[in-house]
């Protein structure tokens, strides 16, 4: 078969794309719509850096096929730049220097942001839970943790 | 970037929009490979492993095979359930569902979850497979759906080898279903892997049963591995333990029939001596568990 043409929704903004069957959802919004927050890491499902929102619910877009992805409303960490919520993240991430090399990033900003959307408040060991499928090997984790703990707080 | 057209996918993709339809369309494609979100297969797809030639797509059918229902005693579970949504249907906090919500929490990770299906997790038919031991505890059917009508097959004889299912070309796996094995029944499920999730598991096993005045009045005990590499019952071991009176000595003497009715090869994860240690202590561990101990 040749290339599909599909109609995808990302980050409010429509477009038709033409896309190889074979094609990963990393891919088409990496290299066709340019949000480079997606991180390819291990390619197989196992990482989580290529975390992204698909109706509303953490995904990995390295094992979504591209033509699935019609129909879904997709949303990258770029679509949550003027969300208040992932301002507070983002202020949180900085004060604890939860980054060092910055790769595993957006996805743990997007699954932060998904479990302070549907729990306020939330403890550590929801904050581990809801981070663990998402690896990060400069940090050690602790500071991620406590950034999202404290973004969960009222100020 | 332009790829060098040689390289370029030439798979053929279908995508129907209902039931009816796909099944015409598998009928005209019995080489299509199914599937659903395709977490399991897309890596395999693209590391080469797997080369099909057509897809039939059926994760369109939400409408039609994304439920959980209780048809008078059987609980029926459709096969594009994901894993995120049976975290949310009630029916499973009763106790004797438990083992569901220990699969459940350790499931993959929380984004895996929210694609992986009930049906593609049997369909996978790999011993890593959490729900097919814990189906299997259960005695749960799987329902084959094709242009010639439905047909039911016990989980048990539908998973005939490593990534080996009892499917005719022309099927689609639609539900999979159990008896509530109803009130007085306690479930329990453990894994052991590297890493608490996002892991394959080394060896995982499931327990169904019911313990009245301190007899075993009847259990169903399944794992990943027994005599081979796919999930299997612990038959001699159930058969051993009921109508046995619960007590340490029992448990122990369990554990012998298991030891005895194991048969493992040592692999790249694991030694067969490890595993055994591990079926032998989840055992015992689970046992205690459905008399209500943590």
């Amino acid at each position: 078969m040749a290339q599909m043409l599909v109609k995808l929704n990302v980050n409010g903004i429509e477009r038709e794309v033409l896309v190889d069957p074979d094609d990963r959802l990393l891919d088409v919004l990496r290299d066709e719509f340019g949000y480079k927050s997606v991180k390819e890491g291990c390619g197989t499902g196992d990482c989580g850096l290529c975390t992204v929102l698909m109706d509303g619910k953490p995904v990995l877009s390295c094992i979504v096929p591209a033509f699935q992805a019609k129909n879904h409303k997709i949303v990258t960490l770029e679509g949550l730049n003027n969300d208040p919520l992932m301002k507070k993240i983002q202020d949180q991430f900085r004060a604890h220097q939860a980054a060092q090399c910055g790769f595993c990033t957006p996805a743990m900003e997007i699954m932060g942001w998904h479990l302070l959307n549907k729990k306020k408040e939330p403890n550590k060991q929801e904050i581990k839970e809801a981070i663990s499928g998402t690896l990060c090997r400069c940090t050690g984790y602790y500071d991620i943790i406590d950034a999202i703990y404290d973004a969960g707080r009222p100020e | 970037m332009e790829q060098p057209l040689l390289n370029r996918s030439t798979m053929i993709v279908l995508q129907p929009s209902s039931l009816k339809e796909s099944l015409k369309l598998l009928n005209e494609n019995p080489d299509a490979e199914i599937i659903a979100n395709a977490s399991d297969l897309w890596p395999r797809i693209k590391n080469g492993e797997v080369k099909p030639k057509k897809l039939l797509d059926i994760s369109g059918l939400v409408s039609e095979l994304s439920y959980v229902k209780k048809d008078g005693s059987s609980i029926k579970i459709g096969a594009l359930v994901t894993v995120s949504q049976l975290e949310e249907e009630s029916i499973f906090n009763e106790k004797r569902f438990s083992a569901f919500k220990d699969v459940i929490a350790k499931f993959g990770s929380p984004q895996i979850r929210n694609v992986a299906t009930v049906g593609g997790n049997v369909c996978a038919a790999s011993s890593s497979e959490d729900f097919i031991p814990l189906l299997l505890a259960f005695n749960a059917k799987v329902r084959l759906s094709s242009v010639d009508g439905d047909r039911y097959v016990n989980l048990e004889k539908f998973i005939t080898g490593k990534r080996k299912i009892n499917r005719r070309p022309n099927e689609i796996l639609t539900e999979i279903s159990f008896e509530d094995p109803g009130e007085g029944y306690i479930s329990a499920f453990e894994k052991v892997g590297r890493r608490n999730i996002l892991i394959i598991n080394l060896v995982n096993m499931a327990v169904v049963g019911k313990i009245k005045d301190g007899k075993i009045e009847d259990i169903r005990i399944a794992a990943n591995r027994i005599k081979g590499k796919i999930p299997e019952r612990a038959k001699n071991t159930e058969e051993f333990l009921k109508g046995k009176t619960f007590n340490e000595n029992t448990v122990a003497e369990a554990k012998k029939v298991l030891s005895e009715e194991v048969s493992l090869t040592d692999d790249i994860r694991a030694s067969a001596d490890y595993r055994k240690a591990l079926l032998l202590a989840m055992l015992e561990r689970l046992l205690f568990k459905l008399r209500g101990e943590q």
